[in-house]
């Protein structure tokens, strides 16, 4: 299977610039560290861990949109070749280069979608723009294609909404709108950071069908980042744990969550929900993650582990088993409890 | 168990819009009753009016027998600086003065209330830190200086500073991730147990609320569609707009008993009657709903009650096709 | 806190450093003065800047630089007169209008939507006719058109606090309003005060240095900033550097208001 999306050993450090400079790098810390995986055509994978853990800034550095004073370190961001283009290297793309890259081949939508509309454009003419900019559709043909989209979107009336004003969607349906904007210039990879976490319930699953059926009716691939394994789970392929910048542990998502074999993993499907109403206990996993300047030589989650030993003190790498991934010296040996 | 509170007849209307419809609901003493609902289906409002922030058109709320809806003036201060009932935000940053400490921020009823001196107080605050977990060289920051969490657990710790015998909590952990979610929540359980506080949860989340609530109340459109035991309500939903809730939540376990696909209404989904402000508030999206919806439906039940027309017919209309499994790869 | 915090940035430093100069002179300006600056000398009229008159003379042999000096005192105790009562006719009528009803509210906007339709000059004429014609008589006149500007300021500042939910969680401990003025709004709305006043002070000077330019308000032997103007502009042909200096000093005054007002602008140039 030909990779849409590559990473490759990526680092991300803040504070310390682009610069490679020994003085630099002392200086910056690094807030995601040696982070590698890939998207296949029309697969979708799930970037999953809490708040901090870098997930979000992983995902931010293949969109190549990271905050001020945050920067690539290492490593590399592959956008694969296909059908429609070349194989790109994101990490080293100038401003240019990223117009071509965005909304061409790669789309996002957020946790917030209200923030990236214009409140004073009716929602149809944003679309309209972005159909007109990316599919060179000419002017009279725009809001039909605008709002047969909509309604491919699964927005009723979409007639309607092409005329209406973002403060009068919902969230969901302005996360609809987003969506199909993000689809409009017929990407490879939608990336999803958060976008159903603000929802209400029976509307973040409607989206997440959306999503499901994007990926089904139009091959796309899908990067989903969620804090929510439950979310991940209900989406995605293969899931990557995240945990204080690093990926614990990354395999299929029935896979990992029936046969966890990192104790972080183990953790979250601990406190995650179940779906199971009758359940009535309340786990949570002791302690907190490590500060980002204090990070510890050895395994990251030994502190709050609770099959820690003296060997978790030193590096442990990345190893690989089948196509499993676990970040754990004492993978092989643990019997962990999924769900 | 006794009522400690009662909402009944509650109607609220801002600008004409009617937010809650002939709302009532009874929260007995020492329970943990969770209010779920949609953005829009008057949770918060509930709440807010049960504390006095939203205006109340009719309808009664009872507090052990005080009318709170009839309190004025001087009788309704009187009554907030007892500090019985704490409403506690849903926001926390928005909710936390930027410019006073947390010490100060748990402090504030307290203060407002002037029946204790400043060393009582102290220990009043360090105890209410104490109680939710907060460590005591926090008391000095303010609330920019700590983490999302941390904030939350301020807020809490505002509200049982007072000793309150009745919590309302508005979302109180819609801002956080699973463990410290849970962290959250336990901190509820345990103030329930250990000091008998009845909680009030009010949440959009279902799983946060199936952990901890004894009962639950669904609400949607500023009407009570279905409240009763949380475990029996969300395995055996009798209303159609708890039965999408409990099959739309996330799980790791890819398993509902009915897909939620065949709950939604179809696409092309046309209500079969104009549903006016007096009809069931869920009809005109209900895949249920026939004509009898256009009149509300009344209450059956006490225990577990519901309010739907096709409380025990809707489940044999479920489309055949519709109930195998979503994901059969 | 960020008030105090913004006082260290250079431009602030610099701004403060200037009005403490302006403070010092309008206090003890008289007696530091060299020359009487009441003192004519016909002998000695227009010379040029000399070590005995460093600004030179005017048309009656008047040292300017002393008369500059004697005239800081009228000059800045006039306009913060007319920001004194701006300031008490507008921020608490402005806390007043939030949170004291809504016909409070009315009244007040409707009474600040009269103010603001006055015309200038009649309004001055029509306070000078009542109260006398002076100079404070006139700065009172412009500090009745402030009050509008900190009326809005101050309503503005105040109206998003109204709905904070902190401010209502006071409500709900059962303050009163006047502790939640106290504790939740003072702190708030202070800041975007200050920032105005210390603009409208700019304002004043300017509105100061006009009218005693225009000779209002002040009797001409005594010296003020825009007096001094005044009399070095009607010897332009022979003089052409000497407006210069009092224009000068007024620029400075009113530019290191405007630049202390920037750096305690709340978020902004810090």
């Amino acid at each position: 299977m030909s990779a849409v999306l590559r990473v490759d050993n990526l680092h991300v450090s803040v504070g310390g610039g682009s610069g490679t400079s020994s003085a630099g790098a002392a200086a910056a810390r690094e807030a995601v560290r040696d982070v590698s995986f890939t998207i296949g055509r029309g697969e979708s994978v799930g970037l999953v861990g809490e708040s901090g853990s870098g997930k979000t800034l992983t995902c931010r550095a293949v969109l190549g949109v990271l905050p001020p004073g945050v920067a690539v370190t290492g490593g590399g961001i592959h956008l694969g070749g296909g059908s429609s283009g070349a194989d790109v290297e994101l990490t080293g793309l100038d401003r240019r280069g990223w117009d071509a890259v965005r909304g061409n081949r790669l789309a996002a939508v957020f946790q917030d979608p209200a923030s990236y509309l214009n409140p004073s454009l009716t929602v149809g003419r944003q679309l309209a723009e972005q159909l007109r900019l990316k599919r060179r559709l000419p002017r009279n043909q725009t809001r039909a294609a605008a709002v047969e989209l909509l309604a491919a979107m699964g927005l009723r009336r979409a007639t309607a909404v092409y005329d209406q004003y973002p403060h009068e969607l919902s969230g969901g349906m302005l996360q609809r709108a987003l969506i199909a904007i993000a689809v409009a210039g017929e990407p490879e990879l939608l990336v999803a950071d958060e976008a159903t976490t603000a929802l209400d319930a029976a509307v973040q699953a409607e989206v997440l069908d959306l999503l499901r059926q994007l990926r089904e009716e139009r091959g796309l691939a899908l990067l989903l980042v969620s804090h929510d394994l439950a979310v991940v789970a209900e989406v995605c392929d293969r899931v990557a744990v995240f945990y204080a910048g690093e990926i614990v542990e990354q395999g299929p998502t029935a896979d990992v969550i029936a046969n966890p074999r990192h104790p972080y993993t183990e953790a979250l499907l601990r406190v995650a929900s179940l779906g199971d109403w009758r359940r009535r206990d309340l786990e949570v996993i002791p302690g907190r993650p490590p500060e980002p300047g204090a990070m510890p030589v050895g395994c990251r989650f030994a502190a709050r582990c609770a099959h820690a030993t003296d060997t978790c003190a030193t590096p442990v790498a990345l190893s690989t088993v089948d196509d499993r991934q676990v970040r754990c010296h004492r993978a092989a040996t643990l019997e962990l409890v999924g769900a | 168990m006794s009522t400690l509170l009662a909402v009944d007849g509650l109607d609220v209307t801002f600008d004409r819009h009617r937010v809650l419809a002939d709302l009532s609901l009874h929260v007995q003493a020492g329970e943990i009753l969770g209010i779920i609902g949609e953005t829009g289906s008057g949770k918060t409002t509930l709440a807010r009016a049960v504390v006095g922030l939203s205006p109340v058109r009719a309808g009664r709320i009872t507090f052990e027998g005080t009318d709170l809806t009839a309190l004025r003036g001087k009788a309704r201060r009187a009554w907030r600086r007892a500090g019985q009932v704490q409403y506690v935000f849903q926001d926390p940053l928005r909710a936390l003065d930027p410019q006073h400490t947390v010490a100060r921020i748990v402090a504030e009823g307290l203060v407002v209330a002037g029946t204790l001196d400043r060393a009582a107080i102290d220990a009043r605050v360090r105890a209410a830190l104490a109680q939710v977990g907060l460590d005591q060289s926090l008391a000095a920051r303010l609330p920019g200086q700590i983490s999302g969490g941390q904030r939350q657990r301020v807020l809490l710790a505002r509200a049982v500073a007072l000793q309150p015998r009745l919590l309302l909590c508005d979302e109180p952990v819609s801002a956080l991730d699973a463990s410290n979610r849970n962290h959250v929540l336990r901190l509820l359980a345990d103030l329930r147990d250990r000091s008998g506080v009845t909680v009030v949860v009010i949440s959009h989340d279902l799983s946060s609320l199936a952990g901890i609530a004894d009962r639950v109340a669904v609400l949607y459109g500023g009407r009570l569609v279905e409240q009763g035991p949380i475990g029996r309500v969300l395995s055996e939903p009798r209303h159609p707009y708890t039965a999408l809730l409990t099959a739309s939540a996330p799980s790791v376990r890819r398993e509902h008993p009915i897909p939620a696909r065949a709950l939604r209404p179809a696409p092309d989904h046309r209500p079969v009657a104009a549903f006016g402000p007096d009809a069931c508030s869920y009809a005109s999206r209900c895949p249920f709903a026939t004509q009898a919806c256009v009149t509300a439906p009344s209450t059956a039940g006490s225990e577990w009650s519901v309010a739907c027309h096709h409380a025990d017919a809707w489940r044999s209309r479920l489309a055949v096709g519709a109930m195998s499994t979503r994901r059969t790869a | 806190m960020s008030t105090l915090t913004a006082v260290r940035l250079p431009s602030a430093r610099l701004a403060l450093s200037v009005l403490a100069v302006v403070t010092f002179l309008a206090v003890a300006g008289g007696t530091v003065a060299p020359h009487d600056p009441l003192l004519q000398d016909p002998d000695l009229a227009l010379r040029g800047p000399s070590l005995i008159h460093p600004f030179g003379t005017d048309y009656l042999g008047r040292d300017v630089f002393s008369r500059l000096l004697a005239g800081t005192g009228t000059t800045v105790v006039a306009a913060l007169e007319s920001v004194g009562v701006g300031l008490a006719l507008g921020v608490l009528p402005g806390l007043a209008s939030l949170w004291l009803g809504r016909t409070v509210e009315w009244v007040l906007l409707r009474a600040v939507d009269a103010v603001m339709t006055l015309p200038f000059i009649v309004f001055a004429i029509a306070v000078t006719g009542i109260l006398g014609n002076g100079l404070s008589q006139a700065m009172v006149a412009i500090g009745v058109l402030f009050a509008p500007l900190f009326f809005r300021v101050t309503r503005a500042a105040g109206l998003s606090l109204t709905r904070a939910h902190y401010v209502e969680a006071a409500e709900l401990f059962g303050a009163s309003r006047w502790r939640i003025l106290r504790t939740h709004v003072w702190g708030k709305v202070v800041p975007t005060v200050a920032v105005t006043a210390a603009q409208a002070t700019g304002g004043a000077l300017l509105a100061v240095s006009s009218l005693t330019f225009l000779g209002i308000g002040v009797q001409p032997p005594a010296p003020t900033w825009g007096g001094v103007l005044a009399s070095e502009l009607g010897f332009l042909s022979q003089q052409p550097w000497a407006p210069v200096i009092p224009a000068a000093l007024i620029m400075v005054a009113v530019a290191a208001l405007n630049a202390l007002a920037d750096a305690i602008r709340p978020g902004g140039a810090a």
